[in-house]
């Protein structure tokens, strides 16, 4: 075993890599994060991963859908906009579900309670392909029959989610979408940040940003090799650390049904 | 420093003097240093200030152009934001970007200036980076600099910088060399105060010295005098030269004041001898008389009558002139008597010269008694004497004696020409006596002097005046 963990290395380097493209769904600024899930998805796939990071969805997509990576990890709703181009490689399983919900948040001190009381403030937006972090907001406010563009008096773009809680927590916005699971991840790791905001509003459960690749690559050894590994990341001790680290209990093969919340929403926000 | 305190320091002994100017002159030297070391700190923590937001707002210059060229909000914050973070000490406070309009993009601390506000209340007393200083006791201080990209102006940066820490360094500063020129100024003034002192020592004991001394120079044993060829020890060899100098002098004219009695007594002689001579040959007649009528009682009588007369007289010229030679040796004092022994003495010289006197004396026993004998007799005789000398043969001589409110006015008059320019300085000055003229003039003067009395000198038309005013006094002098 010790001999296969030297000669591992070698092998690795001699292989052609992996692409994954990662976008802000997770805590994608912790190195240590990127390493370990480099590390597990490495010794699952029996090759090298290369991690590719882009600051908006928008570009992550554009490279999935280019054939500059071989799969990414995206939000469902930039999935479900390009659907009939990709498919589901897997879905993460967060607190026994493949589910998570968007959080609208307010600095800890606002007094504000609900969508309604957000009214002509100023708001940060995590992304605008993210679900919990756009589609969901702005599909709150189309149903609660107002118009999306004049609801906030300002809105910023912070592409994160994690930069979202920091325009709240900072005061530069009064209130953000943020995505749940990152919002809970961080009051693990940074509590002192989420310290200083305030949920005062969870969605209904979503479909859990998926892993997704290129219908035409599918059967691609390097994706398969890649589905295998990403499934079995519980059974190693790698893969364990690394969803440790991500606060996730494993990786399943997911329904495009699980996104029906998403592309309802969608359909509110095209038929407004 | 003030007149009083000049006139304080101007009282005070030498020996405490110089080492008080000494510690004063370092006190002066201690606070201009402090003030040096203080504004030198000042202008090194001001360039340190300036290199720091300099540093500071470049970075951010480069950081922020292109967001800010795009008003891109979160852009602006975030990169802020991690500045801020990142900062060790964080001596930026609060940083904020504002558009070409003045209008915020971000701050580091939005709370403080969100975005969309008007940037001016944050620029109100803003200092350009170029110009920081460092003034009062605020703990912060804020900076504005243009933002530039691509060679023009596209917004502004207001920083405020927390300077507590400076400040205090500089209140510190202040007290730690505040109390370090204290305690070095108090150290050295009094080390320079015990120099000095030691160096005055010889000075302080020559003033001694000279202090009780009471009217009398007295040499410095040489046992006193400092070794060496210093200046002080030439001081002290140059005290005492002069000091036997003073003493050779006194004794000298002490003698000549002696010999002046017997000048005086001399000038007389002649006089006298004719006193004495005339009576002679009637005294010797009338033993001739006494001899020849032996049997005749009445002219028996009558001629040893004559001789009583005679011998009587001779007998008052010789006291006259022996008390004239005794009296500066007793401490008796003026009686009118005294007076009446001077005409004795004084007559026979105007009966000689063929003069008129006028002799007016008032001035009864209780009056005189505060004046010492022996010196107004000296004084009289020899303006007498000199007033009989210039009259001439056939002139008149006067003398005039007054009792005033505080002592005793003499006034001696005569119908001469008046006094010499040479005559005349002997009398009334202290230059010394020209070599050629006699000493009774300036005697005069020295002992109106020692009674302290005053001399006068009037020339009328037809006669000369000589006043001498002597105060009354409680003791012999």
């Amino acid at each position: 075993m010790i001999g296969a963990a030297c000669a591992a290395p070698a092998i690795l380097r001699a292989e052609v890599p992996i692409r994954l493209g990662l976008t802000p769904v997770f805590l994608d600024n912790d190195a240590e994060v990127i390493s370990r899930l480099r590390l597990a998805l490495g010794q699952g796939t029996g090759r090298p991963i290369d991690l590719v990071q882009r600051r908006t969805y928008q570009e992550v997509t554009g490279l999935l859908l280019e054939g500059s990576v071989d799969a990414a990890w995206l939000c469902g709703f930039p999935f479900l906009q390009h659907e009939e181009s990709l498919a589901l490689l897997g879905v993460p399983i967060w607190r026994r579900a493949p589910l998570y919900q968007s959080y609208l948040i307010v600095h800890a001190d606002d007094p504000a309670q609900g969508l309604e009381d957000l009214e002509r403030g100023t708001h940060a937006f995590s992304d605008p392909d993210s679900n919990s972090g756009w589609l969901v907001t702005v599909s709150d406010i189309v149903r609660m029959g107002a118009r999306p563009d004049t609801f906030f008096d300002r809105t910023l773009f912070a592409y994160g989610h994690r930069n979202v809680a920091r325009s709240v927590a900072g005061g530069l916005t009064r209130s953000g979408s943020i995505d749940g699971y990152v919002w809970e991840a961080l009051a693990q790791v940074e509590p002192a940040l989420t310290a200083r905001t305030r949920v005062i509003s969870r969605s209904e459960p979503l479909g859990f940003p998926p892993f997704v690749t290129r219908r035409d690559h599918v059967a691609t050894e390097a994706v398969q090799s890649l589905r295998r590994a990403l499934f079995n990341l519980a059974d190693s001790v790698e893969g364990k650390a690394a969803l440790r680290l991500l606060q996730l209990d494993g990786i399943e093969a997911g329904e495009p049904a699980l996104f029906d919340g998403i592309r309802a929403r969608m359909q509110d926000l095209e038929n407004r | 420093m003030t007149a009083g305190g000049f006139h304080l320091l101007r009282g005070m002994p030498l020996s405490l003097r110089v080492p008080l100017i000494a510690a004063a002159l370092m006190v002066l030297v201690g606070i201009v240093a402090s003030q040096q070391v203080l504004s030198t700190l000042s202008t090194v923590q001001e360039a340190r200030l300036r290199e720091l937001a300099r540093l500071h707002v470049d970075g951010l210059t480069v950081a922020l152009g292109p967001s800010v060229l795009r008003r891109d909000v979160w852009e602006v914050y975030d990169t802020l934001d991690r500045a801020a973070t990142g900062q060790a000490g964080q001596r930026m406070v609060l940083t904020v970007v504002s558009d070409d309009t003045g209008k915020v993009i971000a701050a580091s601390d939005p709370l403080r200036a969100p975005m969309d506000s008007d940037l001016s209340p944050l620029t109100e007393g803003a200092q350009p980076i170029d110009a920081i200083r460092l003034s009062g006791a605020t703990d912060h201080i804020r900076v504005v600099a243009d933002l530039a990209y691509q060679g023009r102006s596209v917004g502004s940066i207001v920083s405020e910088l927390d300077v507590a820490d400076l400040v205090a360094e500089r209140w510190w500063a202040g007290l730690y060399l505040l109390a370090g020129n204290t305690l070095v100024t108090m150290a050295l003034a009094f080390g320079g105060y015990l120099a000095m002192r030691r160096m005055l020592q010889p000075v302080a004991r020559l003033a001694g010295h000279m202090g009780r001394m009471e009217g009398t120079l007295q040499p410095i044993p040489e046992t006193d005098v400092p070794k060496g060829d210093t200046e002080l020890a030439k001081l002290f060899q140059t005290y005492n030269a002069m000091s036997g100098a003073v003493q050779a002098k006194a004794e000298a004219e002490r003698r000549l004041a002696d010999r002046e009695r017997f000048v005086s007594l001399g000038r007389l002689s002649s006089s006298l001898a004719h006193e004495i001579n005339n009576p002679l040959g009637g005294l010797l007649n009338a033993t001739d008389t006494i001899r020849t009528y032996a049997d005749r009682p009445e002219v028996v009588r009558e001629s040893a009558a004559l001789l009583d007369r005679g011998l009587r007289h001779l007998r008052d010229v010789a006291r006259a002139t022996l008390e004239q030679n005794r009296m500066d040796r007793s401490g008796d004092r003026l009686r009118p008597e005294d007076f009446d022994d001077l005409r004795l003495l004084f007559e026979p010289e105007i009966a000689r010269q063929n003069q008129l006197l006028n002799w007016d004396v008032e001035a009864h026993t209780a009056v005189l008694q505060v004046h010492p004998a022996a010196l107004v007799r000296q004084i009289v005789l020899n303006l007498l004497l000199n007033a009989a000398a210039a009259a001439g043969s056939g002139g008149t001589v006067s003398l005039w004696v007054r009792r005033v409110p505080t002592g005793l006015d003499l006034r001696v008059t005569d119908t001469g020409p008046g006094l010499s320019d040479a005559a005349r300085q002997r009398l009334m000055s202290d230059d010394p006596v020209q070599p050629g003229g006699g000493v009774g003039l300036r005697l005069v003067r020295d002992l109106a002097q020692q009674a302290g009395g005053r001399v006068a000198y009037t020339r009328l038309t037809q006669t000369t005046e000589i006043a001498v005013f002597l105060p009354a006094q409680e003791r012999p002098c």
